[in-house]
């Protein structure tokens, strides 16, 4: 124990330095050599480490194949590449792949390969690895999720030869190349996947920049250059091999030690910055932000016209009219989100917008519920028809909304209320979340989903999408049952014509938007921070995921 | 051993065990009666959508699609063979998993321990017998200190020492500047607690004999604080010891996730958002044992540290 101090004096002095000796038993507690970093930079170009601090979930394993969320997708952009991408104007651009042609009844793709490509075992892509990738992900073992639903009409691939795969579908899909750009998707080597799930999540075998060097569980991933690298996408600033050696990707999940890390210097990126550190970042003026937003669904709240109240349409209308989000956002994210129309992504050239729709007009709503038959109003002047308050439940992700969108959430029940609207807000975890969708526990909702293209819209709207499957897995939550909107989004998915696709989208949408069973709020926030030494980072344009092939540390 | 000790001790055993089974059983149907399905937070991270089939072949590989109770069983008879299960989401052993997060949450426990009696002694040193006005600035930095959040202490560190002076690093890196602030987060109300309690025995040791023999002696008052005084009063700190580490465990789940520091409290946090029963249940299974072990071994130092209660605890051993 300490010494003991030989006067009254000191002993009051002695408070001071008390975290001086804190330090230095803290000295006899911890094991030396832990791995100090040295601090990233000092070449102008060429080397250093770059860490990034990321916010979302470490990823359960690092094969985005296997399940499919946007975790996996963040850190697996850094050493997996896919067939094609997307370029600043939404255009589809050769990646892996250098080429392709449909047949004319679009049941055929041909994906002609780069030359010479290798992966980071040194074996070379062929199209073997391209039929073993669509494989692994239509297997059941993987679990694979939105890999899987965005392959729903690959019937299987064909090595042609080592240079040509050929896709053959059951029916056109106009998305395949969309689908195809999206991380989920990402050519593997096929004897890294032979190797088998467990191993194949621990470091995937890819053709990127960066391979997997060690993963340690909770803390970091650490990815070094792959020195033979040798196949950037079109849209990419050099070639050869990344300036930086490596990365270091650690998880952070609390978001003020990550701006903090970031502030101090101890971390280059951090993703998932809050508004309210985007506001004190912009302040300070010291980091560079990317604002990157994700691609397929807008944010949006799905009204459940499944069931009453929502079956009837003057009640969602009433409810669209009576909520006040435009001030909430304004407020809750300090500028750094933008009220969105659409129930599309503002970064999909197809999206289709209405203003007219969502004005807030609280007359207008009372007058909707008049007619609608919730004419009366109780003691606690919520509405009331037949003896029944009108009450909403409202379930809402703890683990997929932030707490600026939390909040908003509560700034809608309060102007709900004014309308004669209760809405009960329960915060709940992932999994009871789900187990609240699926048992249709719930009037609004708000669920994320990340898809590049619109045909995320036959997804989330088109009728298959309500009926359960066994597992109480579906994906219409507004569980819009519209007959000649599933024949639009069908048509859409299947046309191969961009003018005939492009209308049909429009239409499907005004249809959409027209049913008020959706309230879009603004896109799905990706805000990046970096620190003034990275240069030449961006966020790839498929969905929206950092990319370090062209950046380098000036300092 | 006498046969009264003896007893003691398969008595002692037979509770451990009995508490290591509620809290296996607790755990187990708390994760289970919450509405929601495992499998789904499996394959269904944020933003994803899991296609029926693989939830079916998630349900089977994990058993879930079998009733609670031969769920419950088979847990039970895997923990009797010594076997932790396997990770639902991350698919390795939960021996395995726990192993490698266990000492870096232990490092950060007992340094805080530490750490919190270095600051506890101080406190009630400067606090006793100083004057009134040193005793109340004591008390008040005690209660303050005891009342702390871990979360609020944990922000308000990065902001000074972090942000502002730049001294230490705000994230965990693996050396030692990255431990201070989460020791210092897990210490400070660790130590206004303990020193609440050290100040109360101090003062009664205060007006005992023997301190009235030593100060007849001639001996400073620190030195009689130091010396003798000290002693007595750590007493009720060593027997909270036991507790406290244990509850140093359950701090971590929060300084652990607001500093990135790997460790148990993490692994927890990342079980409970995914419903990976196994590991939680293996968690606190843990966090549990080590309860369990602490307060035997506190109350085994507490003895050490005060004859008396050696002579209490066992007449015919002292008489023998």
């Amino acid at each position: 124990m300490p010494a003991s101090p030989t006067t009254a004096t000191t002993l009051r002095r002695s408070l001071l330095p008390l975290a001086a000796s804190a330090v230095l038993l803290l000295t006899a507690c911890t094991s030396p050599g832990g791995d100090a970093q040295s601090s990233a930079g000092g070449e102008p170009v060429e080397g250093g480490t770059l860490v990034y601090a990321s916010g979302d979930a470490e990823p359960d394993c690092l094969d985005p194949h296997v399940g499919g969320n946007y975790p996996q997708a963040l850190i697996a952009g850094q050493y997996l590449e896919s067939l094609v991408s997307i370029d600043e104007d939404g255009e589809i651009i050769p990646w892996l792949a250098s080429d392709w042609t449909s047949s004319e009844d679009g049941l055929s793709w041909d994906f002609t390969l780069q030359d010479d490509v290798r992966f980071s075992d040194g074996s070379p892509l062929t199209a073997a690895d391209v039929k073993a990738t669509v494989e692994h992900i239509q297997d059941p073992a993987t679990g694979s999720s939105t890999g899987y639903l965005a392959l729903g009409k690959v019937t299987g691939v064909e090595a042609v030869s080592d240079t040509v795969a050929r896709f053959t579908l059951s029916a056109p899909d106009s998305a395949l190349l969309e689908s195809l750009s999206m991380p989920w998707l990402a050519i593997e080597s096929a004897a890294g996947i032979a190797r088998g799930i467990d191993e194949n999540c621990l470091a995937p075998i890819g053709t990127g920049p960066f391979v997997v060097d060690e993963w340690v569980k909770q803390d970091r991933v650490s990815l070094v250059r792959n020195e033979e690298y040798n196949s950037p996408p079109a849209d990419a600033a050099h070639s050869g091999p990344a300036h930086l050696e490596a990365i270091d990707w650690r998880f952070l999940p609390d978001s003020a030690s990550r701006y903090a890390a970031l502030q101090a210097g101890q971390v280059d990126v951090i993703d998932n910055a809050q508004p309210d550190t985007l506001a004190a970042a912009a302040d300070a003026g010291t980091f560079t932000e990317i604002d990157a937003p994700r691609p397929g669904a807008s944010n949006r709240l799905e009204l459940n016209s499944g069931k009453a109240p929502f079956n009837d349409p003057f009640v969602r209308e009433a409810f669209i009219r009576a909520v006040d989000v435009n001030d909430g956002i304004d407020a809750l994210f300090f500028g750094t989100a933008e009220r969105s129309y659409s129930a599309l992504s503002s970064v999909e050239p197809l999206g289709y917008s209405d203003e007219a729709l969502f004005d807030h007009d609280l007359d207008a709503a009372e007058a909707l519920l008049d007619e609608a038959g919730w004419t009366e109003t109780d003691a606690d002047g919520y509405r009331v028809k037949n003896g029944e308050r009108l009450s909403l439940a409202f379930p809402v992700s703890t683990n997929q909304s932030i707490p600026a969108e939390q909040s908003l959430f509560e700034q809608v029940q309060a102007t709900a209320a004014e309308a004669g609207f209760e809405v009960t807000i329960s915060p709940l975890d992932l999994s009871s979340w789900y187990g609240a969708l699926f048992s249709n526990d719930y009037d609004v909702v708000s669920a994320p989903y990340t898809k590049v293209g619109p045909d995320v819209l036959r997804i989330l709207y088109h009728s298959a999408s309500i009926t359960p499957a066994p597992s109480g897995y579906f994906a219409n939550l507004a569980q819009l049952n519209d007959p000649e909107l599933d024949a639009l989004l069908s048509q859409a998915s299947s046309s191969l014509d961009a003018d005939e696709r492009a209308a049909l989208y429009a239409e499907a949408q005004e249809r959409i938007l027209g049913s008020f069973t959706v309230l879009p709020l603004y896109d799905q926030q990706n805000h990046f921070l970096l620190g003034k030494q990275v240069q030449g980072a961006r966020a790839i344009n498929t969905v929206s995921t950092p990319n370090f092939y062209d950046a380098w540390l000036s300092e | 051993m006498t046969p009264g000790s003896a007893n003691r001790v398969l008595l002692r055993l037979a509770g451990a065990v009995f508490v290591l089974w509620a809290v296996a059983t607790l755990t187990f149907f708390a994760m289970r009666l919450i509405p929601g399905d495992p499998a789904l937070a499996i394959l269904g991270g944020p933003g994803s959508q899991a296609s029926p089939e693989a939830l079916e072949q998630a349900r089977r590989e994990h058993g879930l699609d079998q009733p609670l109770l031969v769920q419950y069983a088979a847990m039970l008879g895997r923990l009797l063979s010594g076997d932790l299960g396997s990770s639902y989401a991350l698919k390795v052993p939960v021996a395995d998993l726990l192993a490698a997060q266990l000492p870096g949450t232990l490092l950060l426990a007992v340094c805080s321990l530490l750490v919190a009696w270095v600051i506890a002694i101080a406190l009630a040193l400067f606090s006793t017998g100083a004057g009134r006005i040193a005793a109340s600035v004591g008390h008040g930095i005690e209660l303050a200190g005891a009342a702390l959040p871990h979360f609020w202490l944990a922000t308000v560190l990065i902001a000074v020492f972090s942000t502002s002076l730049g001294w230490l690093p705000p994230v965990s890196s693996g050396d030692l500047s990255g431990l201070v602030l989460p020791v210092l987060t897990l210490a400070i109300p660790l130590a206004g607690f303990l020193a609440a309690i050290m100040r109360e025995s101090m003062l009664d040791a205060l007006a005992q004999p023997y301190v009235l023999s030593a100060r007849a002696r001639g001996e400073s008052e620190l030195g009689i604080r130091a010396r003798h005084a000290i002693r007595h009063a750590a007493i009720p700190g060593v027997a909270l010891s036991g507790w406290a580490l244990g509850s140093l465990l359950s701090g971590a789940v929060i300084v652990e996730t607001i500093f990135a520091r790997p460790g148990l409290g993490r692994t927890l946090v990342q079980a409970v958002t995914v419903r990976d029963v196994p590991v939680v249940t293996g968690v606190v299974l843990v966090v549990a044992l080590v309860y369990v072990l602490m307060t035997l071994a506190s109350d085994a130092a507490s003895a050490i540290v005060d004859p008396r209660q050696r002579a209490q605890a066992s007449p015919q051993e002292v008489g023998a």
